[in-house]
């Protein structure tokens, strides 16, 4: 692995509450090179916020603290909004869970990547055959609350992938897809990594995914990194938590198809 | 309970025409649960919001619970059927607590005893109590989930729609939500469709299966 993109160092995102301080990160600390990283954990675990924290989209009366936040050199905690701007969206793409909140709802798939990318209508089109939308045509004309849940998911991926990002950061991103159109969906992303040195962060709830998807996996409970280890190692894993996790896969396993 | 013949659904006229849904029939018995599946787009979640009432696109015979079904539904439908939507975001208003959310539903049907049902419904997805003072933008995406789960399960309808009530949780608190549901299908003689892309999940909760495909 070359020199990582990003760097994070004792990260800390905390957000003020009635009951107290809510510590949604804490501590955390990550590298992400030209490589798949997967981020797994129990629901709440801070994956969406540690994502958030790195574009700097922690919405106020959040916290973000960071003994170093970098990526390529940038100090991200002290970047001007400039600076950010053009980071977010054309340097660190980021897929977001709710995939149709983050679309826009008045404005049609197509004119949202044209007026996003200055892509014209041929290579819109396109992306979304990538992603294996049946009907690009009439998807492009589509509002947001016309196309299916797992169709919103592809739409916002395949938007996030035309600016060429050196950094991807996907938050559940296969969640509402079947198996088979899960699996195209992974081969761009893998492509993009293997083919353009695109680093991806992939957030999934699913280990026995991101065991086989991913070539490294961090572990998350209650804000904090419990275990970083090599995808191909995940199963001699030594933390209780991730026993606990590998544990779960077989009876999903034997329960399936 | 649930029948459905040669229902048919469709968006916009015309040349652009989606026909979402081309007559299916499906007879869901009482206690049974049922298991939608199929390709992403092919109209399961057009096909429980027809159910649901909430789309006047269609064509064909819905009867629930007896009663052949209107356009409109009235008030009364919703203590019978729930539904939890494929979106939690879109379904869980942006600007009330969480308390207010699960309360609504309450106040509305005139259930009283709100407070221990709020606590009880809460309790039941997995969630404390200190979560009542939250805002839908304050929840991470499995919570959401819950919260929208928690909704549905606070009337205690005979029916409950599923649209991919798991698929932002991870094992473990997925198998406490299936957990629940068959719980309640055996304690409240509950019937429930379930739509999922998971097919575990749909062998291990369904008695029986549909599968949808795309039809344009
Ligand atoms: N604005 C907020 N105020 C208070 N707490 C918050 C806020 N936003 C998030 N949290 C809390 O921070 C914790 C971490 O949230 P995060 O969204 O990162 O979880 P996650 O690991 O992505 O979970 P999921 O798998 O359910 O999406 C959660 O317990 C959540 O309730
Ligand atoms: N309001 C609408 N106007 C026009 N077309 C719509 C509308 N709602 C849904 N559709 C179309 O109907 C088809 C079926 O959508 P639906 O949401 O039922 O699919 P689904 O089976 O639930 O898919 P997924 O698994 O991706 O959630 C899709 O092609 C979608 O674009
Ligand atoms: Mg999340
Ligand atoms: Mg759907």
């Amino acid at each position: 692995m070359a020199s990582p993109r990003l760097t994070i160092r004792n990260l800390s995102v905390e957000f003020p509450t009635r009951v107290g301080l809510m510590q949604a990160v804490r501590g955390l600390d990550l590298t992400v090179g030209r490589e798949k990283v997967g981020i797994v954990g129990e629901s709440g675990s801070g994956k969406s916020m540690t994502a958030r924290a790195i574009l700097r989209l922690i919405p106020p009366p959040g916290r973000v603290t960071a003994d170093e936040l970098s990526f390529d050199g940038i100090d991200i905690l002290r970047a001007s909004q400039r600076q950010m701007r053009s980071i977010r969206g054309q340097r660190i793409s980021m897929v977001m869970q709710d995939p149709k909140f983050s679309l826009n709802p008045v404005l049609t798939v197509g004119r949202q990547i044209a007026e996003a990318y200055q892509v014209h209508h041929e290579r819109a089109l396109t992306m979304l055959e990538a992603v294996r939308i049946r009907d690009p045509e009439r998807v492009y004309a589509a509002y947001p609350h016309e196309v299916s849940g797992g169709m919103g998911q592809r739409i916002m991926i395949a938007m996030m992938l035309v600016p060429e990002p050196d950094l991807l950061i996907a938050d559940e991103p296969t969640s509402a897809l079947d198996v088979t159109v899960q699996l195209q969906v992974l081969a761009i992303l893998d492509d993009l990594v293997t083919q353009r040195g695109m680093g991806l962060i992939f957030i999934s709830h699913d280990l026995g995914l991101v065991a086989s998807f991913c070539d490294r996996v961090v572990i998350m409970y209650g804000g904090q990194v419990m275990e970083v280890c090599d995808a191909g190692d995940l199963r001699s894993a030594k933390h209780p938590y991730t026993r606990g996790l590998l544990q779960c896969l077989p009876d999903i396993d034997r329960g399936g198809v | 309970m649930i029948r459905i013949e040669d229902l048919s659904i469709s968006f916009g006229t015309g040349r652009n025409a989606v026909h979402a849904v081309r007559g299916i029939s499906a007879n869901i018995a009482a206690n049974e649960s049922f298991g939608l599946v199929g390709e992403s787009g092919s109209g399961k979640s057009t096909v429980l919001r027809a159910l649901c009432g909430l789309n006047a696109n269609w064509t064909g015979r819905i009867v629930i619970a007896g009663q052949p079904q209107a356009r409109r539904r009235q008030r009364s439908f919703y203590k019978l059927v729930q539904m939890v939507f494929q979106d939690p975001y879109a379904s869980l208003h942006p600007r009330r607590t969480i308390n207010n959310i699960l309360a609504e539903p309450v106040a509305i049907h005139k259930l009283g005893d709100a407070d221990r049902r709020i606590e009880q419904a809460l309790s039941e997805v997995g969630l404390d109590s200190h979560f009542r003072f939250r805002y839908p933008h304050q929840l991470s995406g499995g919570q959401r989930q819950r919260v929208a789960i928690a909704r549905a399960l606070i009337l205690e309808p005979k029916i409950l729609l599923l649209d991919e009530p798991t698929s932002a949780l991870d094992v473990s608190i997925q198998a406490e939500i299936l957990n629940l549901l068959r719980r309640l299908k055996m304690q409240r003689d509950l019937t429930y469709i379930l739509v999922s892309h998971d097919l575990a999940v749909v062998s291990n909760m369904c008695d029986r299966l549909a599968v949808m495909k795309s039809t344009s």
